[in-house]
């Protein structure tokens, strides 16, 4: 196990060097500068040259991607072009948001993503089968901002439950759920979907194997057949589609940040693209690309747990 | 034990509620002493005269009080902007309209434009409006700066009155290229301290208030800030910590999240109505309007269009305000290359083009037509339609004039252009409308969109042979200067701009009309040069956009919303929530 985990750990540093070579360049070759997003378009030509210069965008590009990977090494994720503050700093101020409705997300998919796949797995090819069917592929279809105002529209304006826009105080922890109850619906709305498919689906192979046949023979109870023998053997499919909604949930956290007006790293990503700051948007790929790794990581790891015959 | 429990969950209960509840508030009579003005008839030397006396009553006043006091709720103002996060509040870089905004609440200048109304000056730190005196052939301006006027509290520096040393310090800052993205605006300028309160100010050539105030005024350049919190934090950390004198002062920036800014208790002006403002985040126009609607925001950035502004004000409680400045948009046509080297097809391009169906994209009030390239209706020097009109230089819609100017030029057919614009709608919907119309005589235009900030870059690699630009500036000279004067051209001038025309038959007249003192003859020869651009049809201008911010009708700026320069309706100390 524990080579594994290293064999794992050190893959992944091929991946992040090829994430960064990819980010750095990438978001150079647009046109476009630092110093121009700014300065805006008053400022004179002379100006935009002289903050160039002081950012240090005239120096070779080869110099500015070798300090940018020598400062990584060493854990510093640098400055931000644009204000100047330090981007760890600024990472930890908005990394809690980000997280905390990644997961709530993710415990509002699985909640009924799970639930409303057994129960249609085990009412296959019947009304509620078709409902739920009709709504997954209809939940799978809507984007993450158009159902985010929807649900705004009514849970925040027409019902006023909940508090439409912001992040809400993460030292209140009331008006910190309050404000993260609907973008947390929004994005656990769009995994349920998901999840109730792959769970309906894994759900009927598993509920027409011989075991099953076998459980209820024994006179086992319902639930403990489903429960306990059925969704067992169901879960490593679950559990994949859970960890790739994971990863999906940090990149669809950019559009549910910008929509509910949330500080996040999704925001800080739409932030750094349109102010053109470098420093900010490489080191959010960073964080971002971690993320990931960790993700298939851990889902990796928890086959192991949930199927005893999976063996690393 | 299963009663227990229950009895024991209960009583928890009840505790919790009771120490949440809010105390019970009773009404209480007082007896309070209060000094009164009263007049009295007395009759002095047997003349009967009213003299003011005061004396001292005790009053019973009613007082609702509770067992535990219940703290008074702060009245902040929530703004929203459209811009994803903060870019700087050192105000001689704030270029974006979120920074300028912010500066605009923090800091002060020697003159204003009064608040809501950018046309028009009034003092600011100093005490009056100078009048300049000529020394030596020099112009000069002796500013009286205001007694007691405080720089901010910060964390390195304590508040401290304001001097003419960080008058002087702040100028000179704004006119250094590595300190201020406007050192431009500042060449030939001296600035000195005469004595602690007195600034003066020496201009080698002398020039016009029209164009000396703006310098010294609250945009851009003119923004004092205070000095000693300057240099004890440095460039850098004076981004994210402003300091200076205005109605509120920096409390807190979370990065993109929201400035708070808090109510400058010592402020000269009084202390402001509210104790502080939000200023928030929000690209996106649906989360600030749902924001809006929800009662979570007081004052949003709305949307340019007739329609959004017609929308918004059927909703209950809500105002939409809608002023100046105006952005001007104008089309511009690159001179060097063919065929718009040739007069006649620009011409016939304006007379294949109708202002109106531009307008008609972003609808009345938000947009309104201009005629010249300094929009009239907000500053001294543009021409009226009137006065296009009587000069024959409107160019009215007329596409049997154009198809023949074409084929005049040997173009019959029409030709195929390619040009890149902005995302924004601003732009876009412009450059689509035009593509639509001069498909109507053959012209093909092909448009590729880019980000904004893409665009900016290309148009001044000069990739475009026609370039739509929406903007404001300051005054005539700046309008003309940066984009006709031949220093200006792209690429290539002596100092490249945004002439993207390549123009060069207007540099006199606008060298003359800067150095002319007399305000009439200054706005003469301002005209003469948009005369002449008309007649070369260089540019052709289409509308002026105008500011939208939507708020809740509790909110009172405190001013009349004509126009402000620093795009927003500008929150001072008058500014109230009014429940």
């Amino acid at each position: 196990m524990l080579k594994y985990l290293a064999t794992r750990l050190a893959l992944t540093i091929p991946t992040f060097l090829a994430v960064l070579t990819l980010v750095f360049f990438v978001v150079r070759v647009i046109p476009g500068d630092p110093a121009t997003a700014a300065l805006g378009d008053y400022a004179s030509q002379e100006a935009v040259e002289a903050l160039r210069e002081r950012m240090g965008l005239n120096e070779p590009l080869y110099m500015q991607y070798f300090q940018f990977l020598g400062d990584l090494a060493r854990g510093d994720l640098g400055k931000s072009m644009i204000t100047g503050k330090e981007i760890s700093g600024m990472v930890k101020q908005v990394l809690p948001y980000t997280l905390e409705l990644t997961l709530s997300a993710i415990i509002v998919g699985a909640l009924l993503g799970i639930p409303i796949g057994i129960h249609t797995a085990r009412n296959s090819n019947t009304l509620v089968d078709y409902i739920g069917r009709i709504t997954s592929l209809a939940g799978l279809s809507v984007p993450a901002f158009y159902l985010g105002i929807l649900v705004m529209l009514l849970f925040a304006i027409k019902l006023k439950w909940f508090p439409a826009v912001g992040g809400g105080d993460l030292s209140d922890w009331k008006s910190n759920l309050s404000h993260l109850a609907l973008p947390s619906l929004t994005l656990g709305l769009i995994m349920t979907a998901s999840v109730t498919r792959l769970t309906r689906s894994a759900m009927l192979n598993v509920l027409n194997e011989d075991f099953i046949r076998t459980a209820r023979a024994k006179g086992l109870s319902e639930r403990v057949v489903v429960f306990r023998h059925a969704l067992r053997a169901a879960l490593v499919p679950i559990v994949s589609i859970i960890g790739i909604w994971a990863a999906n949930l940090i990149a669809d956290s950019v559009l549910t940040e910008t929509v509910f007006a949330r500080p996040g790293l999704g925001k800080m990503l739409v932030g750094a693209i349109m102010q053109r700051d470098y420093t900010a948007l490489q080191s959010v790929m960073v964080i971002y690309t971690g993320f990931v790794v960790i993700i298939n990581l851990l889902t990796d790891l928890v086959y192991s747990l949930v199927d005893p015959r999976i063996t690393h | 034990m299963k009663r227990f429990v229950i009895i024991a969950t209960l009583l928890a209960t009840v505790l919790i509620l009771g120490a949440c509840a809010q105390p019970t508030p009773e009404v209480v009579e007082k007896e309070v002493i209060v000094t009164q003005i009263v007049k009295e008839t007395v009759i002095v030397e047997g003349t009967p005269q009213v003299v003011e006396k005061k004396v001292e009553v005790t009053k019973i006043i009613k007082e609702v009080v509770t067992a535990t006091p219940v703290p008074k709720e702060p009245v902040v103002l929530r703004y929203a902007d459209k811009a994803a996060d903060l870019g700087t509040m050192d105000p001689h870089f704030a270029a974006a309209t979120n920074d300028r905004n912010l500066v605009d609440m923090i800091f002060n200048a020697l003159v204003r434009y009064k608040p809501g109304d950018g046309t028009q000056f009034e003092p600011d730190l100093a005490e009056e409006i100078p009048e300049p005196v000529i020394v030596d052939g020099k112009q000069v301006w002796t500013f009286n700066l205001r007694r007691g006027v405080m720089c901010h509290p910060s964390e390195q520096v304590p508040a401290y009155e304001l001097t003419a040393d960080d008058v002087v310090f702040s100028l000179k800052k704004s006119a250094n290229p590595d300190t201020s993205a406007y050192a431009g605006d500042y060449n030939g300028m001296t600035v000195e301290k005469v004595d602690d309160y007195t600034v003066k100010i020496t201009m080698e050539q002398p020039i016009s208030p029209v164009l000396f105030l703006p310098k010294v005024a609250d945009y851009a350049g003119g923004f004092i800030i205070c000095q000693k919190p300057y240099e004890a934090m440095g460039a850098e950390e004076f981004k994210t910590h402003p300091v200076g004198t205005g109605p509120f002062m920096f409390d807190s920036y979370s990065p993109q999240e929201k400035v708070v800014l808090k109510a400058n208790d010592n402020y000269f002006r009084g202390r402001p109505l509210l104790d502080a403002v939000e200023y928030r985040f929000m690209p996106e126009l649906n989360s600030r309007e749902l924001g809006l609607r929800s009662g979570e925001l007081d004052v949003i950035n709305g949307a340019a269009e007739g329609q959004w502004v017609r929308r918004m004000n059927q909703e209950d409680g809500i105002r939409v305000d809608v002023y100046g400045v105006g952005e001007v948009a104008t089309i511009h046509f690159n001179l060097t290359v063919p065929p718009l080297d040739d007069v006649r097809v620009r011409k016939a391009i304006a007379y294949a083009l109708d202002r109106d169906e531009f307008l008609a994209l972003f609808g009345e009030p938000v947009a309104a037509n201009v005629y010249s390239a300094v929009p009239a209706q907000f500053l001294p020097g543009g021409l009226t339609k009137k006065e296009v009109d009587e000069l024959g230089l409107e160019y009215p819609l007329d596409l049997d004039k154009a198809k023949a100017l074409l084929a005049e030029a040997g173009y019959p057919d029409g030709f195929s252009l390619e040009v890149v614009s902005s995302e924004r709608e601003s732009y876009l919907k412009n450059y689509q409308s035009m593509q639509a119309q001069l498909a109507k005589v053959g012209i093909d235009i092909k448009i590729n969109t880019v980000d904004h900030s893409s665009m900016h870059k290309l148009i001044r690699q000069d990739v475009n042979p026609i370039v739509i630009y929406v903007a404001w500036r300051p005054n005539a000279d700046v309008y003309l200067t940066r984009f006709y004067h031949s220093d200006s051209i792209v690429v290539t001038g002596a100092k490249p701009d945004t002439n993207f025309s390549h123009y060069t038959g207007i540099d006199d007249l606008i060298e003359q009309a800067r150095v002319e003192l007399d305000p009439d003859k200054q706005i003469e020869l301002w005209k003469q040069a948009q005369i002449k651009l008309l007649e070369d049809m260089v540019s052709y201008p289409l509308q002026y956009q105008n500011q939208v911010t939507a708020r809740r009708d509790y909110v009172d700026y405190g001013h009349e919303l004509k126009s402000v320069l620093a795009l927003y309706p500008q929150i001072t100390e008058n500014t109230r929530i009014v429940k």
